[in-house]
């Protein structure tokens, strides 16, 4: 047994060491691509450190002047008197996000379960594709189709100048539709077969099958689609500036000017200097901690998936 | 030609390098600076003029930093700024022409009625003559040089009514007052078409001759800022600027008001 084992051990031994000997090469160019490829995460990693250590490091300041009380809890900002305070740029991020959402999401996810479920082949080969070409829209013609078509519209409704948080939230709503579209088509169809199935071999209709059985199981995917689409809402830049009127003041009616904290940044940052500019940093500290927040949400929401 | 000459000799001899002229600030002063840069450099091939708009403040801070050579600004210098010893050379005038949607049959206001309608207490076209129309107060970003004059010389120390539409650009403002009927804003005059109808200040409306006499208050002056040791070729440039031949084609092309048409009126 000793003896047999013993040979039987050397013989694995000098197999995979021919092994070994005979795929050099390939070991090399593995080994090789395997670091590039780490590599390229790392950048990516980095690059997000040093973002994240860049403007915390710049932002820091405001913590002594203007205050970090003051930064954060003061109800005026106005580089020209020296206030500095995020609340009426949070409120305006707050309104134009959750008018966003509550205009876009449906009709997003009403897209996806159309996509999914009830559209034909034929009909998914032209739907699906439009629907991906609005994530390609550059958003300047969003603020642009905004501006010129939506405004005056708005302006008409609510008989202000139509600038202000519906219009942009109007906007929004359409250019997050493809991200909530797309990850709860995802959703949708990652639901187990055998549920949809036997939903309809109860003799559900389609649209019982819809919003009793398949909603539901893919909840959390619909909801981390939805999150996606607020980063993204919270994010926007260009076509809000376009849009939202820009005065830092608290939301006072739909068609009343608001600022976002992206805008904020935008319209100061050609002229900000000494502690305006500390506090520019301040706001995308700020943007960055919203994000990494949304980011967290998702993470836990689908460790809560794979859970249940 | 005549200026060609004056520069060649500074920089001819050393080997065909190109001499640069930075100028940077206003984009109020940009049509100026740039349409004038590019005729300098066709009647001097040895001297590049690098003209870009950055808004004044980064344009004084340039020229005092020492990395542009000339800083456009269309407003005067601040009290911190005026320690900086920095040489002013006016290069053209301009009127802020407060201006209206068409339709609006207001055409008159004074000075403090403007003052209260951009600090937000008058908010109705009834109190001041007009129809009964909300006012849609269209303002500029605090950037703008456009909207430090016009603080400077309407608002004092009155502040903007917050609630105001800010808008970061002239094209826009006009824009949206041609669209807007309560709408109001202020334009550099060289900017007023037809889609808005500009406003007459405590009766003065807003013409060259009205900037020239003083009459109408709104006006500034556009400024090139050097350092006090300017090279040749700097100085050269700014001579063409204030030459008749830029002075009266492309500054009067600009809307802009040239410098000697004030120098021909206090004559």
């Amino acid at each position: 047994m000793t003896n047999k084992q013993e040979h039987g051990g050397s013989g694995l031994a000098q197999e995979t060491g021919e092994l070994k000997m005979m795929s050099r090469a390939t070991y090399f160019r593995e080994a090789l691509l395997r670091n590039i490829f780490m590599l390229c995460a790392i950048v990516a990693v980095a690059a997000v450190a040093l973002i994240f250590v860049f403007v915390g490091v710049r932002g820091w300041p405001v913590v002594d002047d203007p205050g970090i009380v003051a930064f954060l809890t003061g109800t005026e900002w106005s580089s020209t008197y020296g206030e500095f305070g995020i609340l009426p740029l949070v409120s305006g991020t707050l309104v134009v996000t959750l008018g966003a959402l509550l205009l876009g999401a449906p009709l997003a996810i009403g897209t996806a379960v159309f996509l999914s479920e009830i559209a034909s082949p034929r009909m998914r080969s032209i739907v699906r594709p439009a629907v991906e070409m609005l994530a390609g829209v550059p958003s300047v013609v969003f603020g642009f189709f905004g501006l010129v078509i939506i405004r005056p519209v708005v302006a008409d409704l609510t008989g202000s100048m139509g600038f202000g948080p519906l219009t942009a939230a109007l906007i929004l709503a359409v250019m997050i539709v493809p991200t909530i579209a797309t990850l709860t088509e995802d959703a949708l169809r990652s639901v187990a077969p055998g549920i949809r199935h036997a939903s309809y071999a109860m003799g559900a209709t389609t649209w019982q099958t819809i919003y009793k059985v398949l909603i539901p199981a893919a909840k959390i995917g619909i909801i981390d689609a939805t999150i996606l689409g607020m980063g993204r809402a919270i994010g926007e830049t260009m076509a809000v500036v376009m849009v939202a009127g820009n005065a830092p003041q608290f939301f006072s009616g739909l068609g009343e000017p608001v600022a976002t904290l992206t805008s904020q940044i935008v319209i100061d940052m050609s002229y900000a200097s000494g502690t305006h500019r500390t506090a520019l940093f301040g706001l995308a500290v700020i943007l960055f901690l919203i994000s990494m927040g949304l980011v967290g949400l998702v993470r836990s929401l689908a460790r809560l998936e794979r859970r249940s | 030609m005549l200026l060609g000459s004056v520069v060649l000799p500074g920089c001819g001899g050393s080997g065909g390098a190109r001499e640069q002229v930075i100028v940077s600030g206003s984009t109020t002063l940009l049509p100026i600076a740039e349409v004038s840069a590019e005729m300098f450099g066709e009647e001097n091939p040895t001297v590049s003029v690098l003209v870009s708009g950055m808004g004044s403040s980064a344009g004084i801070e340039n020229v005092a930093s020492g990395s542009s050579d000339i800083g456009t600004s269309s407003r005067e210098l601040k009290d911190e700024e005026a320690a900086l010893g920095l040489t002013d050379t006016v290069v053209a005038y301009d009127a802020i022409a407060v201006i209206v949607n068409p339709s609006n049959p207001v055409r008159d206001l004074t000075i403090e009625q403007v003052r209260a309608i951009f600090a937000g207490e008058i908010t109705n076209w009834s109190e001041v003559g007009g129809p009964d129309l909300d006012i849609g107060v269209v303002n500029r970003d605090e950037a703008s040089g456009t909207r430090e004059a016009f603080k400077k010389i309407i608002m004092g120390d009155t502040r903007f009514y917050k609630g105001a539409v800010v808008l970061p650009g002239t094209g826009q403002v006009r824009a949206v007052v041609a669209d807007v009927e309560g709408a109001i804003g202020y334009i550099s005059l060289g900017f007023v078409t037809d889609e808005v109808a500009a406003v007459a200040i405590d009766d003065v409306m807003p013409s060259e001759e009205a900037v020239v006499n003083g009459s109408y208050t709104i006006q500034r002056t556009l400024h090139f800022f050097t350092r006090e040791e300017v090279s040749t070729a700097t100085q050269a440039y700014i001579d063409f600027v204030l030459s008749d031949e830029v002075q009266e084609t492309i500054v009067r092309e600009a809307g802009f008001i040239p410098i000697t048409a004030k120098q021909d009126g206090s004559d």
